[in-house]
């Protein structure tokens, strides 16, 4: 027997998007694409022969080495099935009974819950989300190039058979009218690099949760675990958060299994994920800023920081006060990036390697216990709304078993890239925004929550019915003038009044999306031979 | 009393209903009918009676069964249940609800045991005392004050927020001014009028000019 502590997950088994958020792994690209099927055994055959090309969770060696046998790809391949597409591939109705039924439901009848009104309705989703059918599967390509991932996508193609399974054309791109049969993503490039900056100008992708048996880097858990009520900088601050948060079969924050599909083996080691297409209003995001900058103090750049709880650079507003702090930080963190590449010796490679790393976990390693009013990071901030850490508690100390008992339920793996190229024109007409992936065992409990009760209200945090400022769906009030309110709160220690945005509109609406199984290469081979046994 | 907190009162009654009305129905499916086109919210007929912070009504068949190793029972009759959470005492408010909603009582309980006595508030209120039970199921969305203090603090509040965000960044002598012609607006002090309706259930409509 092993402790808890010690758990040891089969990796070769587990979807490598589960564990990996693959840009950060040098695949900077994206091609996600949607295929119906019509006929049964055509779709058993077709996911018989795109097995072997599913990227597993198995450890990279950086140098791209093997680890156990698991060679770093050129092009990493996932897939996941909506309820409709498992009933197609033929899992047995006894089966499909047992999911989640937001998962057998999908995303656009789960509009109310989500938000989706007005110009996020499901009725203004890109045409592929429009038809009479669901789409069925999903693959996602992740590659380090274009090149690479036209050719994994030719090769994909090649595998669909005469008929029976087709791909579903119908996501909008750049130049307007036009279709295509599938949806790129991309970091933003600068310079030939790949940066982590979204059309809104703010770094993203910074925190994710970490969790039993991940397997990757042990530091992660500073930020990413839950809070244990030490110094949330150092890693004694926290704890991976229980396996069972983010994969089917495991034991979970409730000390229970997650709700998982019968048999067991078809639920095991797999989870659910959220696609979701959204649009970035880039030029009233930039009017906005630029009207109500003027008039906040501090200026402009402070504003963007208030809102989103992270200066643009990435740096958290309630460890960094000001923008000089914050671009000394950033400064110092690229600074500490290029003397790895340019240590001439092993130690010094080592050394440079561990001060780029102790940066690194300033980024995560805090909590809002010290800020509680929100003079630094505002209440309503998005990262604080999304990821209260251990706010929830609200400095009463031992009111939960951990402090973060009210965080650590509603917790996703967060895999996303940005759509489009908005630096040329910066409006909100045109195909421009991210493409948003949520990883979870829970869709109901973790994203879906997150999203009706953290983004498009603020109860939790006493801040009555206000939205997230950056993501909230906010709407129109009944002088027709935009609704969305945030109050930017003050040092309680300096006599100024807290600062109130009115008027905000709603920067970001959703073009589509669904909700996926994504599956154990175990449970992908019984779907294939057609062998999943509720019995 | 457990039924008392403060100033707020909670009200449970069980009023049994009548096996059979001489009608082509059971009295229970009679005034479920009745219940069902009840209007709610401030239409609500019992949103005209003073003092009522919530307040439903609703017919018991029978208790569960749990399964074994319980024992199945029984109710001996069905029961019409009325629960109030209210301001004050029971004999006032009872009164006020008869003299709001005679007709609305009188369709409610017209099947119930008893209440072919019920002729005028002072019997209504007899009736009512004798099928009350002394439990303690509150509504939680309020304090104990009375009612029509309680909805205009909440049209205040909502009106300094609108308040706050239209007049942020003027100088004190303008903040004061405005501030002066806010409170001459809302007129704190009158609770009749500006102020919230009752029974509203959402934003739309709530307030009385």
């Amino acid at each position: 027997m092993t402790s808890d502590a010690d758990a040891v997950l089969d990796l070769h088994d587990i979807q490598g998007n589960i564990i990996k958020a693959y840009p950060r792994f040098g695949y900077p690209r994206a091609r996600n694409f949607f295929l119906r099927v019509s006929d049964g055994d055509a779709g058993r055959a077709f996911l018989s022969a795109l097995i072997p090309t599913i990227t597993t969770a198995a450890p990279w060696t950086s140098g791209g080495a093997s680890v156990e046998n698991s060679q770093r790809p050129l092009v990493t391949t996932n897939i996941g099935f909506t309820y409709d597409g498992l009933k197609r591939l033929g899992v047995p109705r006894a089966s499909l009974q047992t999911f989640p039924e937001e998962f057998a439901m999908g995303m656009s009848a789960r509009r109310d819950i989500l938000g989706d009104d007005g110009p996020s309705a499901p009725t203004r989703w890109d045409p592929v989300w429009q038809g009479t059918e669901p789409v069925h599967i999903f693959v996602s390509i992740n590659g380090r190039d274009a090149a690479g991932l036209e050719q994994r996508y030719r090769e994909i193609l090649a595998l669909l058979p005469v008929a029976g399974v087709e791909l579903a054309a119908g996501h909008r791109c750049q130049s307007e009218g036009a279709l295509l049969p599938y949806q790129d993503s991309s970091a933003i490039f600068v310079d030939g690099e790949a940066t982590s900056r979204e059309h809104f100008g703010y770094s993203d992708g910074i925190s994710n949760p970490y969790f039993k048996g991940a397997g990757t880097d042990s530091s992660n858990v500073i930020g990413g675990g839950k809070a244990t009520g030490k110094d949330p900088r150092t890693a004694a601050g926290w704890e991976p958060l229980e396996t069972g948060e983010f994969l089917l079969g495991h034991k979970d924050e409730a000390f229970e299994y997650p709700v998982a599909p019968v048999p067991n083996l078809l639920g095991d080691n797999g989870t659910f994920l959220v696609y979701r297409k959204l649009h970035q209003n880039v030029g009233s995001f930039d009017s906005y800023l630029d009207g109500e900058g003027a008039k906040f103090p501090g200026g402009k750049e402070a504003l963007a920081a208030k809102f989103a709880g992270r200066w643009r650079n990435g740096a958290p507003i309630t460890s960094f006060a000001t923008e000089r702090k914050a671009n000394e930080f950033a400064a110092e963190w690229a600074a500490a990036k290029l003397a790895i590449g340019q240590a001439s010796t092993q130690a010094e490679r080592e050394a440079a390697k561990q001060r780029f790393s102790a940066l690194n976990t300033e980024f995560v390693g805090f909590d809002f216990t010290s800020d509680l009013a929100g003079g630094g990071c505002p209440v309503s901030a998005h990262v604080r709304r999304v990821n209260p850490r251990s706010a929830l508690e609200f400095n009463v100390k031992g009111a939960f078993s951990t402090p973060s008992a009210l965080s650590n339920r509603r917790r996703i793996l967060r895999r996303g890239l940005p759509y489009g190229d908005s630096r040329a024109e910066r409006k909100d007409e045109g195909e421009h925004g991210i493409i948003f992936m949520a990883l979870c065992a829970s869709i109901r409990r973790q994203f879906e929550f997150v999203q009706q009760q953290w983004i498009d209200y603020g109860n939790d945090f006493r801040v009555g019915n206000d939205k997230d400022p950056l993501l909230g769906n906010h709407g129109l009030d009944e002088n027709g003038e935009c609704d969305g309110r945030m109050v930017i709160e003050s040092d309680p220690k300096s006599p100024a009044p807290p600062y109130l945005c009115a008027k905000i509109p709603r920067f970001v609406e959703t073009r589509g999306g669904d909700y996926f199984f994504v599956p154990s290469l175990t449970a992908l081979r019984m779907i294939a031979h057609g062998i999943v046994d509720p019995t | 009393m457990s039924n008392e907190n403060g100033n707020a009162y909670a009200l449970t009654t069980l009023c049994p209903l009548m096996a059979v009305c001489g009608q082509d129905a059971s009295p229970a499916a009679l005034i479920r009918d009745r219940l069902h086109i009840v209007n709610t919210g401030a239409w609500s007929p019992l949103a005209k009676v003073p003092n009522v912070y919530f307040s439903r009504l609703l017919i018991l068949d029978d208790v569960v069964y749990q399964s074994k190793p319980h024992r199945l029972e029984h109710l001996k009759s069905q029961y019409l249940v009325f629960e109030a959470s209210l301001h004050g005492k029971l004999g006032p408010f009872l009164e006020g609800m008869w003299q709001c909603a005679e007709p609305f009582i009188r369709s409610m309980w017209e099947f119930c045991v008893g209440f072919s006595e019920v002729r005028d508030a002072r019997t209504f209120t007899a009736f009512i005392e004798k099928c009350q039970v002394k439990t303690t199921f509150f509504f939680n969305g309020s304090t104990d004050e009375p009612l029509a203090e309680q909805l205009k603090s909440l049209y205040l509040k909502q009106e300094f927020s609108k308040f706050a965000y239209d007049h942020q960044g003027l100088s004190a002598k303008e903040l004061q001014a405005a501030f002066k012609a806010f409170i001459a607006r809302v007129e704190p002090e009158n609770l009749a009028r500006p102020t919230w309706r009752a029974g509203a259930t959402d934003l739309s409509n709530v307030v009385i000019p």
